[in-house]
C-alpha cells in the first residue's frame, strides 16, 4: 500500500511536500520535529507512522508514547484502520501505563528489592478513587488529632492533593520523602502555617508505607518501581528496547521530567524515533509537564525540522492570534494593527448570565441551520464548567434541536438516580446494615424500579408500606392494602411491587452464599422459581460480594419485563458501570479486609464512601455513547489536550477571573515542585507574588494562544456584566481583548458591529 | 448626567491626590460628588491602562448605585463607561484581595464563603454540643427569683439562643483582632482569672473554626481577616494591588471598621510600618451622626474623626443639603444640639456632633422644599403596637390618594415590625414594597421555585398543586377575567382528590371529564393539558440533582433574564448547600428556599429592586423600611415609628435593654461580659496603656454596653429624621407589656417643635 493510498483515508489529504519529505525520511533516521499547534506535526506523524508499517516495519515493534491517552487517539485510529495490513498491533502508551505493563510482567523480580512486605502477594493497582479510600482512611485519625487545622480545604481534596505531591515526585523524580521540606521552603505566609507541609509529608510517607506492606499500587510507586527497579535492571531494559526498536513520541513537551529522562537513555538504542515538539504548549504544567526538558531531547536526535506555517487558522483568525498575542505582551505597542481582527470576531455584550447563554444558543443554531456548519465543527469553551452552567447550555442547545457532547457527562456516577435506585434497594435487601433510607430515597428508587410508576402513587405506596422500627428498615405487602387504595395505586402496579418486595425479601432472609458458588449471570436466567411477571424471588444464597448482589440485583429483577431498567438502557448502563466500580473497590480493598482491619461490609463501606463523597465522584463516560457531529461544551484545556481543531469557537464569560487563574491548591505546588525550581538547600525558594503573576500570565497568554491555533474560522465572545453567581465580570483577558479592538481603526458606518465591547452592547 | 456642583462640592472635586476627608451631612450629595470625582480622575488620564479608581462604599446595594453614576459620568466625559473603575463593599474587596493568592492564606482554590445562615446553623449546632457537655454552666448566670418551671423553659428555650449569641460576638471580635483559637488559648492560659464566658467563647469558637475548615469555607469575617494576612504577608501582593488602584475613594467611612481602616490604609501606601515613600491617595467620605451599624463590631466613628483631624489631611466639608425643609433641618439641628449640651447621660453627649445641616445657598439647583404648615407631626398620644400601626394606616390611607405623585415611607426600628405594618397595608389592599431583608423580587423567584419544589416533595397533595398552579399562571393577576379562570381552576384542583387521577389517569378515568368545567371557561382542556405536560416533566425531573431541577423549572417558569439569572443563582446555590448537607433531600432544600422567600436571609438578589433601590420608581406606593435599610433613601414623607424608650433607651435607669434579658441575674448582658472577657485575656482593655492583660470586673461591660447602645440609637433617630424631604410624622407605642415611654430624644423633640419650631412652617 502506497503512502498516498493511506493518506486518503486516514484524513492526512494534502501533505505539503516538506511533510513529505520527513515522512518518507529512512527509516532509520531519529527526527526532532517542531513547529506551532496546527502547522500538521501530528498528521506528519501518523503519516510516519504509516509509512513505517507500509514499509513493512513490524507493528508490534512501534512504541507510540504520548503523555495523556487521548493524544494518541489519531495514531490509533490510523493503526487500527481496514487498509493497514493485519501484522500485530502497535503499542500506544503513557508513561503510567508503560509502568504498570512493566511491573506487572516482572513483580516476582522485583517486588522484594523494591521494598514490599509481603513480595509474595500480587500486586493491586490502585486507581485514583481506590488511591482516594486508602489515603482518607489514613488521614481521618490524623485529622481527629488536629492536622490541617490551619488550611481551609475540603477532605476529599486533601486527600488527593497529597496523592498529587507523591505522583509529582515521581514523574520529577525527586525523593517523595522532600515533599514537605520543598514546599516548606517555598512557603512565604505565616510561619505557623508551615506545620501543614511537615503533615502533608507524614500523611505521604504513612501511604507510602502502607502501600509497601500490602502490594498496593498507586500511580506514583508504579513509575517509581518501573524506573527506579526495572530500567536499571539489565533484563528489563532489554527487554523494553529490544521489543520496541522504533519509537514515536508525540506532544513531548507536555510529558514528565521522568519521561524525559527515559527517553533519554533509551533512543540511542533504538531503530528510529520520531519525535513531536509543540511550541507554546506547556498545557499540562499543573500535571507536572516540563516543556523545556522535551525540548532537551532535541540533542538525541540527529534531523532536526520544523513546520510553521498554520494549516488550521484562516487569515482573519490568524491576524487575531497575532494581535491578541501582541496585547498580552505588554504595553499598547505603537505598531499598526497587522489587519482586521474583526471579520475573525463576534461578540455582543449582556447584563445577565443567562441573556449570554441565549445568545450563544442562538448563535449556534445559526451557524448550524443558517449556514449548515456541521455541529462537530462547534467548540463552546469555559475556563471552568460548572454543572449548572453546563446542564443549562446542553438544555437550551437541545431545545433547538442541536446535538452536544460534552468532556463529561452532567451527573457523577453517584449522582444518577439509577445509582440512587440501586443502592437503596440495596440497602433495603441488608437491614442488618442498620442504614435507613429516606421515605424520598424509597419513592424514588419505586419511580425507576417499576415501570409505570409516577410520582403521585410512588409517593402514596411508600407513606403507606415503607417502615422501619428499631432502625431496621422494612416493605409491608400490597395485599395487605385498603382495596381503595390498592385501586388508586392500580393493580398492574401493585403486582410488579410485590415482585419487587418478593425478591428483596426472598434475598434478605436467605443463607450467606458458600465460596465457590458460581457468580450470577446478566441474563437473569435461573432455575428458580418466581412470582408470574419474570422476576424471581431473591431466595437464592445472599451474596457475600457485593457486586454480584448487585448483578442479581439487575439481572434477576430490574432488568426483568415490568421493571424499569427492562427498557432503559441508560439505566442499565449506569448499573454496569456501578458493578465495575463496586468490583474495582472490592478488589482494591479486599486486603484490609482479609487482614481483619475492617469488620464493615464491601456494601456498607460502599456506600458510606459514596456519601462521603470518596468514591463514584468520577464522571465514566462509557455508557454515553455521544454523537460525534456534536457540538463540544469543554473546559478551555480540555479541549486544547484533545487537540482537534475546530472552525468556531465560542468563549464564555470572557470577562471572567478563570480564564487567568491557575489551580489553587493549599497543599501542593506544580511550579515548585517541578525541576525548574530551586532545591530546598538555596535561598531564592521562596514563591513570590511576581512568581505568581508571571505565571498566569504565561498561562493566560499559552491558553488563548492554544485555542485560536486550534480554531478555523472564527471566535465568539460570550460577554455579561455579571457572572454566573452575580458578580462583576472585568477579567485580564477582557482587558486583553479590549486593547485589541481599541487599536483597530474605525469601522464603516453600514457595519453591523462595533469597535470596542462596551459600546457594542444590547 | 448633569452635576452642577455647589461651591463645597467643588472643593472636594479639585482634589488632585494625598488624603483628604470630608465630614458631609445628610443630603448633602456626598455619594454624587463621590462618583464624579472618580469619573474625574478615569478621565483625567493619569491613569495607565491596567489601574483603576477603587470606590469602597459600605452595601451590597450601594454597589450598582455608585457604579452607575459614575459610568453616567464617564459617558458624559465621552468615555467608556466601565472601565477604569471599580466599586466594592468591603467583603468585596477582601474576596478580590483573597482571591490573588488564595494558597498564601491557605485557601484552596475552590474555597466557599459560606453566609450568614450557614455560619448561623454551624455556630448553633458548636454551640448545643457545648452546651450538652456543660449543662451547669447556667446555674451561674440565671436570676436567683425564677421558679422551677421558669428555669426549666430558660433552660430549653432561651439558654442556646443566648449562647450562641455570646459565641457569635465572641468569635467576631476574635477575628477582629486576628487571632486564632490557638493564639486566644495562649492568652487564657496565661491570664490569672478565672474567665467562663471567654473559656466558653473559646471552646465554642475553636469547633466552629474546625467545623468551617471540614468544609472548606471561609465565613465573612475570615474574609476579611485573611486580606488583611495576605496584604501584611506579601510586600509584592501589596505593591501590585497599589499599583492597580493608585486612588482610592471610600464612601461611608464614619462606618468604617478597624479592619477596613487598615486594609485601605495598607492600599492607599500610607501605613507607616510597609510605606514603601508613595504619599498614599484616599479619600475618605462619611457624616459621623449617621454612624449606626457599631453594636458589637469594631466600627466606629472615631476612625473616621481622628482621621479629619490629622494633620496630614486636607479637611472639607459638605454642610450643604438640599434634602428637606428648613423645618425638617431645624429638628435635625436641635437634635444635635440638645444631645450634645442636655442629654441626661453625660456618656452619651458625643452621639451627634456638628457640622449642622446647612439648606442649600440662593440659585442652587437643588433648592430646599418649601414649608407648609402641619408637615411635620410629633405625636405625643399613648399608642399600643397595634394602635399605632393601625393610625399610621389610616393616616396613609386618608393621604395617599391625593399624592400618587409623591414618595411615601414608613420606617421601622427592626425587621419585625416592619413585616406587622406590611401585614396591616397587606390588609386594607395598599399598594406597598418592602425594603426589609431581601426585597420582594428575589422572594417571589425563590419563592416561585419554593412553591413547585415543595409541592414536588409532597405529590400527593392537591392544595400544594393547586398553588403550583397559581404560580404558573402568576402573570394572570394584572387581567380580570384571567385571574377569575385562575381562581376557579384552582379551587377545582384543590378539591381533587385523587391528584393522580389528574395527572397520571387510568384509561378512561381521566379527572378533568368529571371536574365539571362550565363551557364559560374556553379552551380550559388544552390550558390544563398544557400544565399537566408541565408537571409531568417537573415529577421526571424531581429526581436530578437540585441544581439541575431548580434550572428546570425555572425554564419554564420565567422569561425575565433577570429572573433566570436569579434562578441560576439559587441553582448554584443549592448545589452547593446539597453538596455540604449529603443527606438532604428536597424537604430540607424547599426549607432553604421557603427561608429565602420568607425573608430570614439576606440574599443578593440580582434584580433591580435589589440592587438600585431608588424611591422615586415606587410613588404612589409605601415603603416600608427599616431605618438601617433607609440610609441613604429620601423620601416626600416619611412616619417614623415606635419611637420609644425601648428601641431608642437614653441610657437610664428605667430603660430596658434588648441586650440584658430578664432570667440573668443582675441584668448582665453577657454579649458584652463575654467580650469584656475577651478584651481582658488578650489586654485590650483602655486601662492599660502597656497592651498587659488587665482585670475583669463583672458588670463594668454592661454598663458601658448600655451607652454604646444609647449612643448609636440616637444617631440612628437622626438618621430616620433626615430620610424625610418635606412630611415628617413620628409616632411612639407603649410596647408589649404597655410599660414603655416615648423616648427621651422623642419628648425632647417634641417640645421644640411646640414651643416655636412650628411657628416657622
Amino acid at each position: 500500500m502506497t503512502l498516498q493510498h493511506v493518506s486518503s483515508v486516514q484524513g492526512i489529504e494534502h501533505l505539503s511536500p516538506h511533510q513529505q519529505v520527513l515522512v518518507e525520511h529512512p527509516i532509520s533516521s531519529k527526527i526532532f520535529l517542531e513547529g506551532p499547534a496546527g502547522a500538521g506535526k501530528t498528521t506528519t506523524g501518523v503519516a510516519r507512522l504509516l509509512h513505517y508499517l507500509d514499509v513493512g516495519v513490524p507493528a508490534h515493534s512501534i512504541l507510540v508514547l504520548t503523555p495523556q491517552r487521548t493524544l494518541g487517539t489519531p495514531y490509533h485510529e490510523a493503526a487500527r484502520s481496514p487498509e493497514i495490513d493485519a501484522g500485530g498491533e502497535i503499542t500506544l502508551l503513557t508513561i503510567g501505563g508503560l509502568a504498570q505493563r512493566m511491573v506487572d510482567l516482572f513483580w516476582p523480580l522485583i517486588a522484594e528489592g523494591a521494598g514490599f512486605g509481603h513480595p509474595q502477594q500480587p500486586p493491586t493497582f490502585l486507581t485514583l478513587e481506590t488511591a482516594q479510600y486508602y489515603m482518607a482512611r489514613l488521614v481521618r485519625p490524623l485529622l481527629d488529632q488536629g492536622y490541617f487545622e490551619s488550611v481551609t480545604i475540603d477532605r476529599n481534596r486533601l486527600c488527593s492533593q497529597i496523592i498529587d505531591n507523591l505522583n509529582k515526585a515521581a514523574v520529577v523524580g525527586f525523593p517523595y520523602t522532600e515533599i514537605g521540606e520543598r514546599l516548606k521552603s517555598a512557603w512565604g505566609g505565616q510561619q505557623s502555617r508551615e506545620r501543614i507541609y511537615e503533615e502533608a509529608q507524614i500523611c505521604a510517607s504513612r501511604f507510602r508505607r502502607h502501600c509497601l506492606e500490602h502490594s498496593l499500587l498507586d500511580f506514583s510507586l508504579q513509575v517509581e518501581v518501573f524506573l527506579k527497579h526495572l530500567w536499571t535492571r539489565p533484563i528489563c531494559r532489554d527487554y523494553l528496547t529490544s521489543r520496541y526498536r522504533h519509537i514515536l513520541v508525540d506532544n513531548v513537551e507536555d510529558d514528565v521530567p521522568v519521561t524525559h529522562d527515559l527517553l533519554r537513555e533509551w533512543i540511542p538504542s533504538a531503530e528510529s524515533a520520531f519525535l513531536i515538539y509543540d511550541h507554546e504548549a506547556g498545557y499540562r504544567r499543573f500535571l507536572g509537564a516540563d516543556p523545556e526538558g522535551g525540548y532537551a531531547l532535541r540533542d538525541r536526535c540527529e534531523e532536526h525540522a520544523a513546520l510553521k506555517e498554520s494549516f488550521v487558522m484562516l487569515p482573519g483568525v490568524q491576524t487575531l492570534s497575532h494581535e491578541l498575542t501582541k496585547s498580552m505582551d505588554g504595553p499598547p505597542s505603537s505598531s499598526t494593527p497587522s489587519g482586521d481582527v474583526r471579520p475573525a470576531l463576534v461578540y455582543e455584550y449582556h447584563r445577565y448570565h443567562p441573556e449570554m447563554l441565549d445568545w450563544i444558543a442562538e448563535q449556534v443554531c445559526a451557524l448550524v441551520e443558517g449556514q449548515s456548519v456541521p455541529p462537530g465543527e462547534i467548540a463552546v469553551l469555559a475556563p471552568f464548567l460548572s454543572d449548572a452552567l453546563r446542564f443549562s447550555l446542553t438544555n437550551r442547545l437541545e431545545r433547538l434541536g442541536i446535538p452536544t457532547r460534552s468532556h463529561r457527562p452532567s451527573r457523577a456516577l453517584r449522582e444518577e438516580p439509577a445509582t440512587h435506585c440501586l443502592l437503596t434497594l440495596a440497602v433495603l435487601a441488608h437491614p442488618e446494615w442498620g442504614i435507613v433510607p429516606t421515605r424520598f430515597d424509597v419513592a424514588h428508587a419505586l419511580i425507576q424500579a417499576i415501570e409505570g410508576m409516577d410520582l403521585v402513587r410512588a409517593q402514596l405506596l411508600t407513606d403507606i408500606v415503607y417502615r422501619t422500627e428499631n432502625n431496621v428498615p422494612s416493605l409491608g405487602s400490597f395485599d395487605r392494602i385498603r382495596s381503595e387504595m390498592q385501586e388508586r395505586l392500580t393493580f398492574v402496579l401493585g403486582e410488579r411491587y410485590e415482585g419487587l418486595r418478593a425478591w428483596i425479601k426472598g434475598y434478605a432472609s436467605s443463607t450467606p452464599e458458600r465460596p465457590g458458588d458460581p457468580a450470577p449471570s446478566h441474563s437473569g436466567e435461573t432455575d428458580h422459581g418466581g412470582p408470574s411477571n419474570g422476576t424471581q424471588a431473591g431466595s437464592g444464597p445472599r451474596c457475600q460480594l457485593f457486586d454480584h448482589f448487585l448483578s442479581r440485583l439487575f439481572g434477576e429483577l430490574l432488568s426483568q419485563p415490568g421493571y424499569g431498567f427492562h427498557r432503559d438502557y441508560d439505566s442499565a448502563e449506569v448499573a454496569a458501570n456501578l458493578i465495575e466500580s463496586v468490583r474495582k473497590f472490592r478488589w482494591a480493598t479486599e486486603e484490609v479486609r482479609a487482614s481483619g482491619e475492617n469488620p464493615t461490609s464491601v456494601g456498607e463501606e460502599y456506600i458510606q464512601m459514596v456519601e462521603d463523597g470518596v468514591i463514584a465522584a468520577q464522571y465514566i463516560r462509557s455508557w454515553q455513547l455521544e454523537p460525534e457531529d456534536a457540538v463540544l461544551l469543554a473546559p478551555a484545556y480540555t479541549f486544547i489536550i484533545r487537540n482537534r481543531p475546530v472552525d468556531y469557537e465560542f468563549w464564555l464569560n470572557v470577562g471572567g477571573r478563570g480564564w487567568w487563574e491557575r489551580l489553587y491548591q493549599p497543599l501542593t505546588h506544580p511550579y515548585v515542585l517541578s525541576r525548574h525550581w530551586p532545591p530546598p538547600d538555596r535561598q531564592d525558594t521562596t514563591w513570590t507574588d511576581m512568581d505568581e503573576v508571571e505565571a498566569r500570565e504565561e498561562a493566560l497568554y499559552r491558553l488563548t494562544k492554544g485555542l485560536i491555533r486550534r480554531c478555523r474560522r472564527r471566535v465568539y465572545l460570550g460577554l455579561s456584566e455579571l457572572g454566573e453567581q452575580g458578580n462583576e465580570q472585568k477579567g485580564p483577558l477582557l482587558h486583553a481583548i479590549q486593547r485589541v479592538l481599541r487599536e483597530m481603526p474605525a469601522e464603516p458606518a453600514d457595519s453591523a458591529g462595533g469597535s470596542d465591547l462596551t459600546t457594542h452592547a444590547i | 448626567m448633569p452635576f452642577e456642583a455647589r461651591p463645597k462640592q467643588q472643593e472636594v472635586l479639585n482634589y488632585t491626590g494625598g488624603k483628604m476627608g470630608v465630614a458631609a451631612v445628610p443630603g448633602s450629595g456626598k455619594t454624587v460628588t463621590l462618583s464624579a470625582l472618580a469619573a474625574r480622575l478615569v478621565a483625567g488620564n493619569s491613569l495607565g491602562d491596567d489601574q483603576e479608581v477603587l470606590v469602597v462604599t459600605l452595601v451590597n446595594s450601594a454597589v450598582d448605585n455608585f457604579a452607575g453614576q459614575v459610568a453616567g459620568f464617564l459617558a458624559g466625559h465621552g468615555l467608556l463607561p466601565n472601565l477604569g473603575f471599580r466599586v466594592r463593599t468591603l467583603h468585596g474587596l477582601a474576596h478580590d484581595i483573597v482571591r490573588e493568592r488564595p494558597a498564601l492564606v491557605a485557601l484552596s482554590d475552590d474555597f466557599q464563603i459560606i453566609d450568614e445562615r450557614e455560619s448561623g446553623r454551624i455556630l448553633r449546632d458548636t454551640a448545643e454540643a457545648w452546651l450538652s457537655s456543660h449543662p451547669d454552666m447556667i446555674n451561674d448566670f440565671l436570676a436567683l427569683d425564677l421558679d422551677e418551671r421558669q428555669r426549666e423553659w430558660v433552660r430549653g428555650d432561651q439558654w442556646p439562643d443566648l449562647i450562641t449569641n455570646i459565641a457569635s460576638n465572641f468569635i467576631r471580635q476574635a477575628k477582629d483582632w486576628q487571632l486564632t483559637p490557638a493564639e486566644l488559648r495562649d492568652h487564657l492560659d496565661r491570664y490569672l482569672q478565672t474567665l467562663p464566658l471567654a473559656e466558653m467563647g473559646w471552646a465554642i469558637y475553636a469547633d466552629y473554626q474546625r467545623a468551617l475548615v471540614y468544609r472548606g469555607a471561609v465565613d465573612f469575617d475570615d474574609l476579611i481577616r485573611l486580606a488583611l494576612e495576605a496584604l501584611e504577608l506579601d510586600q509584592d501582593l501589596l505593591e501590585r494591588l497599589r499599583q492597580r488602584w493608585p486612588y482610592i475613594l471610600e464612601d461611608e467611612a464614619q462606618d468604617s471598621s478597624r479592619l477596613q481602616q487598615r486594609i485601605l490604609a495598607l492600599l492607599a501606601g500610607s501605613d507607616p510600618s510597609t510605606s514603601t515613600g508613595t504619599a498614599g491617595n484616599w479619600v475618605r467620605v462619611g457624616d459621623p451622626n449617621q454612624a449606626i451599624y457599631e453594636t458589637f463590631t469594631t466600627a466606629s466613628p472615631e476612625h473616621l474623626r481622628e482621621f479629619l483631624a490629622r494633620a496630614d489631611v486636607e479637611r472639607r466639608e459638605l454642610p450643604n443639603s438640599g434634602r428637606s425643609t428648613q423645618s425638617i433641618i431645624d429638628l435635625a439641628n436641635y437634635l444635635i444640639d440638645w444631645t450634645q449640651e442636655k442629654h441626661p447621660v453625660e456618656a452619651v453627649r458625643g452621639a451627634l456632633t456638628p457640622p449642622h445641616i446647612e439648606p442649600t445657598p440662593p440659585g442652587d439647583p437643588q433648592p430646599n422644599p418649601v414649608d407648609r404648615h402641619g408637615q411635620v407631626q410629633i405625636v405625643g398620644r399613648k399608642f399600643t403596637p397595634q394602635e399605632e400601626i393601625h393610625a399610621v394606616a389610616d393616616s396613609i390611607a386618608r393621604w395617599l390618594p391625593d399624592h400618587v405623585d409623591q414618595t411615601v415611607a414608613v420606617l421601622v426600628p427592626r425587621n419585625l415590625r416592619g413585616f406587622q405594618v406590611v401585614n396591616e397595608l397587606e390588609r386594607r389592599g395598599i399598594k406597598h414594597v418592602e425594603l426589609l431583608r431581601s426585597t420582594r423580587a428575589t422572594r417571589e423567584t425563590a419563592g416561585a421555585l419554593g412553591n413547585v419544589v415543595n409541592y414536588l416533595a409532597d405529590p400527593v397533595s392537591a392544595a400544594k398543586l393547586a398553588r403550583v398552579y397559581r404560580v404558573w399562571r402568576r402573570d394572570d393577576r394584572e387581567d380580570a377575567d384571567a385571574q377569575r379562570r385562575v381562581d376557579r381552576v384552582a379551587q377545582a384542583l384543590r378539591r381533587c382528590r385523587r391528584v393522580e387521577g389528574f395527572l397520571w389517569p387510568r384509561v378512561g378515568r381521566d379527572w378533568m371529564d368529571d371536574a365539571g368545567f362550565s363551557d364559560e371557561l374556553l379552551g380550559i382542556r388544552e390550558h390544563l393539558d398544557e400544565f399537566r405536560r408541565l408537571v409531568r416533566r417537573w415529577h421526571e425531573a424531581a429526581l436530578l440533582p437540585i441544581d439541575q431541577l431548580i434550572l428546570t423549572l425555572a425554564q419554564d417558569l420565567f422569561d425575565e433574564p433577570v429572573d433566570l439569572a436569579m434562578a441560576h443563582k439559587l441553582a448554584v446555590v443549592l448545589g452547593r448547600v446539597s453538596e455540604r448537607h449529603p443527606d438532604w433531600r428536597l424537604p430540607e432544600l424547599t426549607e432553604e428556599l421557603a427561608v429565602i422567600a420568607r425573608n430570614e436571609r439576606r440574599f443578593l438578589g440580582l434584580s433591580d429592586e435589589d440592587t438600585r433601590f431608588n424611591p422615586e420608581h415606587h410613588r404612589g406606593q409605601v415603603v416600608v423600611s427599616t431605618v438601617h435599610k433607609a440610609k441613604g433613601l429620601e423620601w416626600d414623607r416619611v412616619y417614623l415609628i415606635s419611637v420609644n424608650n425601648y428601641n431608642f433607651p437614653a441610657g437610664l435607669p428605667h430603660d430596658q435593654f434588648i441586650s440584658e434579658r430578664w432570667f440573668v441575674r443582675d441584668s448582665l448582658n453577657l454579649e458584652a461580659e463575654g467580650l469584656a472577657q475577651l478584651r481582658a485575656a488578650v489586654g485590650k482593655t483602655a486601662e492599660d496603656a502597656q497592651g498587659r492583660a488587665s482585670s475583669y470586673v463583672e458588670g463594668e461591660a454592661t454598663r458601658k454596653a448600655r451607652f454604646s447602645y444609647a449612643t448609636e440609637r440616637m444617631r440612628l433617630l437622626y438618621v430616620g429624621i433626615t430620610r424625610a424631604k418635606r412630611d415628617l410624622i413620628m409616632t411612639w407605642n407603649s410596647g408589649k407589656r404597655g410599660d414603655q415611654q416615648p423616648a427621651v430624644p422623642f419628648i425632647a423633640l417634641q417640645t421644640f417643635w411646640e414651643a416655636g419650631g412650628a411657628e416657622r412652617a
